[in-house]
C-alpha cells in the first residue's frame, strides 16, 4: 500500500483514478491545482505523485514538477505526469522523459488513461523508488 | 499578397513577350533570307540582319536581367517589371521603324505590324502608358516618313513589290497617316478596355481567394478549440467508464456490462475522430513545422512495425523494397512516419484476407518516391478526385468499414504538401490501389 497524491483539476478524472488505485489498496489524496498540490506534496509526503500538466495554466504541471525535483527533500518522490500535450504541440515526450533539464518527471502517460496502464506504471514507479 | 499575384502575372507576361520576340527574330531572319536568296528580290539585307542581331542582343540582356531580379526577392518588383516592359516596347518600336525604313518606308505594308506592339502594350502596361506608346509609335513613323520625304534619310524602294515610289506622294502619305494613326489609337483603346476588365477580374479573384484562405484559417482555429474541449470531456468520460467496464467497481450483470461496454467503445471511436480533427487543424494552422535530417529507412521500418501484426492476422503478405541508396532526408520525422504508417494501415484495412501489400522506396535524385500498393478493394473511378478531401470516404470504403474519419488521407496530403512533396493515387475498383508520395531530400 502506498500513499498517492493526484494533482489534477478535473474532478471526474481524479475520481476515476481514485477508484482504480484504491482497488489496488493504495491510499489516494488529491489536490485540485498546482499550489495545493505543492503544499500537500510537502506536508503529506506521498510515495508517488500523479501530476496533470495542464491546469490553471497550460504548463503549470511543469512548474510543480520542477519545484519538487529541484528540492533535495522531495526529489526522490516519483512523478507520473499526465498529458494531452501531444495534441497541442506535437511534442513527443518519450525521448525526453527522465531528462532533468527538460521534463523533470519519472514517467508520463497520455490521456485518456487505461486502468491497467495506470496501475502498471504506478506499480513499477513504486518498485523502482 | 494580392499585389504579389499581379506582380508575378506581369513578370510572366514579360517572359512571354521575350519568347514572342525570339519568334519574331527568327521570322524576320527567315523572311529576309527568303526574299533575298530565294526570290532574289533586291533588298538591303545587311541592315535587316543587323537589326535582327540587335533585337537578339537586347532580348538576351532583358532575359538575363529578368532572371536575376526574380531570383532575389525585391520589394519593388512591380515598378521594375513595369519599367522593363515599357523600355522593351519602346525598343521594339524603334527597331520596327528602322526595319521598315530599310525595307521601303511608307510603301511597306508591314507598317501595320505596329498594331501588335499596341496590343502587347495594352496587355502589359497601364492605359496611360499604352497611349503614350501609341504616341511614340506615331512620332517615330511621322519622323521616318518626313525624313524620307525631304530626302534627309535615303528612301529604300521596295522594287520587287511596289513598282513605283510613294514616299514623296503627299496625298498617299496623308491617307496612310490618317489610317495608321487612327488604327493605333483605336487598337489601344479597345485592347486596354478589355485588359482593364480582365485585370479587375483577376484582382477580385485574388482577393476572394485570400478571403477564403482567411476563412479556412478561422474555421481551423475554431475546430481546434472545439475539438480540444470535446477531447477533455471524452477523456474524462472514458476514464470513468473503463474502471466500470473492467469490473474494478464490482461485478455488473451482463446487460449492464454490455451497455457500458458499448458506451465505452463509442467514446473510443469519438476520441479517435476528435484526435484526427485536432491533428489536421494543428497542421493547417502551424506556420512552420520543425524539420531535421532523419533516416527514411528507419521511419519506413517503424511504420511497418506498426501494421505488421494486423497484416499477419489477415494473412496479408508484405513486400518491402527500399533502394540501397536511400538514406536521410530532411523533414518532420514524426509526421512522415505517421503518414506512412497511416497509409499502410489504410491498405491493411481495405485489403481482403490473403491479399498483398507492397512498399517501395526509390531514389529519384533530388527526391524520393514512396509507393504503397495493395490488392485491396480499390477506389471507384468517379471518386478518385475527392479521395483526399476532408471527411470524404469512398462508397466501397464505407461498406467495408463503417467507422472511419475520412481524415486520414487529408492529413497525409497536408503533411506531404508541407514538405513540398506530392501525393497521388492510382486505383482500379476491385483490383487495388497504389498511393505514391514524392518528398524532396532536403
Amino acid at each position: 500500500m502506498a500513499k498517492i497524491l493526484i494533482i489534477d483539476d478535473d474532478p471526474d478524472l481524479v475520481e476515476a483514478m481514485k477508484v482504480v488505485l484504491e482497488s489496488k489498496n493504495h491510499y489516494v489524496i488529491n489536490a485540485k491545482d498546482g499550489e495545493e498540490g505543492l503544499r500537500k506534496a510537502k506536508a503529506d509526503r506521498p510515495d508517488l505523485i500523479i501530476l496533470d500538466i495542464m491546469m490553471e495554466t497550460s504548463d503549470k504541471g511543469f512548474d510543480v514538477a520542477r519545484q519538487l525535483k529541484w528540492d533535495e527533500k522531495y526529489k526522490n518522490i516519483p512523478i507520473l505526469m499526465l498529458t494531452a500535450i501531444k495534441d497541442r504541440t506535437g511534442l513527443d515526450f518519450k525521448k525526453e522523459a527522465g531528462d532533468e533539464t527538460w521534463l523533470p518527471v519519472d514517467d508520463y502517460m497520455e490521456k485518456p488513461l487505461k486502468p491497467e496502464e495506470l496501475v502498471s506504471k504506478v506499480e513499477s514507479l513504486l518498485k523502482n523508488k | 499578397m494580392v499585389d504579389l499575384t499581379l506582380q508575378s502575372g506581369l513578370v510572366e507576361r514579360i517572359y512571354w513577350l521575350i519568347r514572342l520576340r525570339w519568334i519574331a527574330i527568327i521570322g524576320l531572319s527567315l523572311t529576309v533570307l527568303f526574299v533575298d536568296k530565294i526570290f532574289a528580290i533586291p533588298i538591303y539585307a545587311f541592315p535587316l540582319y543587323a537589326i535582327a542581331g540587335i533585337l537578339s542582343i537586347y532580348n538576351l540582356i532583358f532575359l538575363v536581367y529578368l532572371n536575376s531580379i526574380t531570383k532575389i526577392k525585391i520589394a519593388n518588383l512591380t515598378t521594375i517589371a513595369n519599367r522593363i516592359a515599357n523600355i522593351q516596347i519602346s525598343f521594339d518600336l524603334v527597331s520596327l521603324t528602322a526595319l521598315i525604313h530599310f525595307s521601303g518606308g511608307i510603301e511597306n505594308p508591314f507598317i501595320f505590324y505596329f498594331i501588335f506592339h499596341m496590343i502587347i502594350a495594352s496587355i502589359l502596361l497601364s492605359r496611360r502608358a499604352s497611349f503614350l506608346q501609341a504616341t511614340f509609335a506615331t512620332v517615330l513613323f511621322i519622323l521616318m516618313v518626313n525624313l524620307e520625304y525631304h530626302n534627309i534619310l535615303p528612301h529604300h524602294c521596295l522594287k520587287g513589290f511596289v513598282p513605283f515610289t510613294l514616299h514623296n506622294n503627299i496625298l498617299y502619305i496623308s491617307g496612310v497617316y490618317f489610317v495608321f494613326i487612327s488604327t493605333l489609337y483605336i487598337a489601344v483603346y479597345m485592347a486596354t478596355s478589355i485588359s482593364k476588365r480582365l485585370r479587375e477580374r483577376e484582382k477580385t479573384l485574388a482577393e476572394a481567394n485570400l478571403l477564403l484562405e482567411e476563412k479556412d484559417r478561422i474555421k481551423s482555429e475554431y475546430v481546434l478549440r472545439v475539438s480540444h474541449d470535446i477531447k477533455e470531456h471524452l477523456s474524462a468520460i472514458q476514464g470513468c467508464l473503463e474502471p466500470v467496464v473492467e469490473g474494478i467497481t464490482g461485478e455488473l450483470n451482463p446487460k449492464q456490462r454490455d451497455l457500458i461496454r458499448r458506451a465505452d467503445e463509442r467514446t473510443e471511436k469519438l476520441l479517435y475522430f476528435v484526435r484526427a480533427l485536432l491533428e489536421i487543424s494543428r497542421i493547417k494552422l502551424s506556420k512552420h513545422i520543425e524539420m531535421d535530417y532523419f533516416s527514411l529507412k528507419n521511419a519506413v521500418d517503424n511504420a511497418l512495425n506498426f501494421i505488421e501484426t494486423k497484416a499477419k492476422d489477415k494473412g496479408i503478405s508484405l513486400s518491402v523494397n527500399i533502394e540501397a541508396g536511400i538514406d536521410t532526408i530532411r523533414g518532420a520525422e514524426v509526421y512522415i512516419e505517421e503518414t506512412i504508417a497511416n497509409m499502410l494501415a489504410n491498405s491493411v484495412k481495405y485489403t481482403p484476407r490473403n491479399g498483398k501489400i507492397g512498399i517501395e522506396v526509390k531514389d529519384e535524385g533530388d527526391s524520393v518516391l514512396i509507393q504503397i500498393s495493395d490488392t485491396g478493394i480499390g477506389i471507384p473511378k468517379n471518386e478518385l478526385p475527392k479521395i483526399f478531401d476532408e471527411f470524404y470516404r469512398a462508397r466501397n470504403a464505407r461498406e467495408v468499414e463503417r467507422n472511419g474519419t475520412g481524415l486520414g488521407l487529408s492529413i497525409a496530403k497536408q503533411v506531404i504538401e508541407r514538405h513540398k512533396g506530392k501525393i497521388w493515387v492510382e486505383s482500379e475498383e476491385g483490383k487495388g490501389s497504389t498511393f505514391s508520395v514524392t518528398l524532396p531530400k532536403s
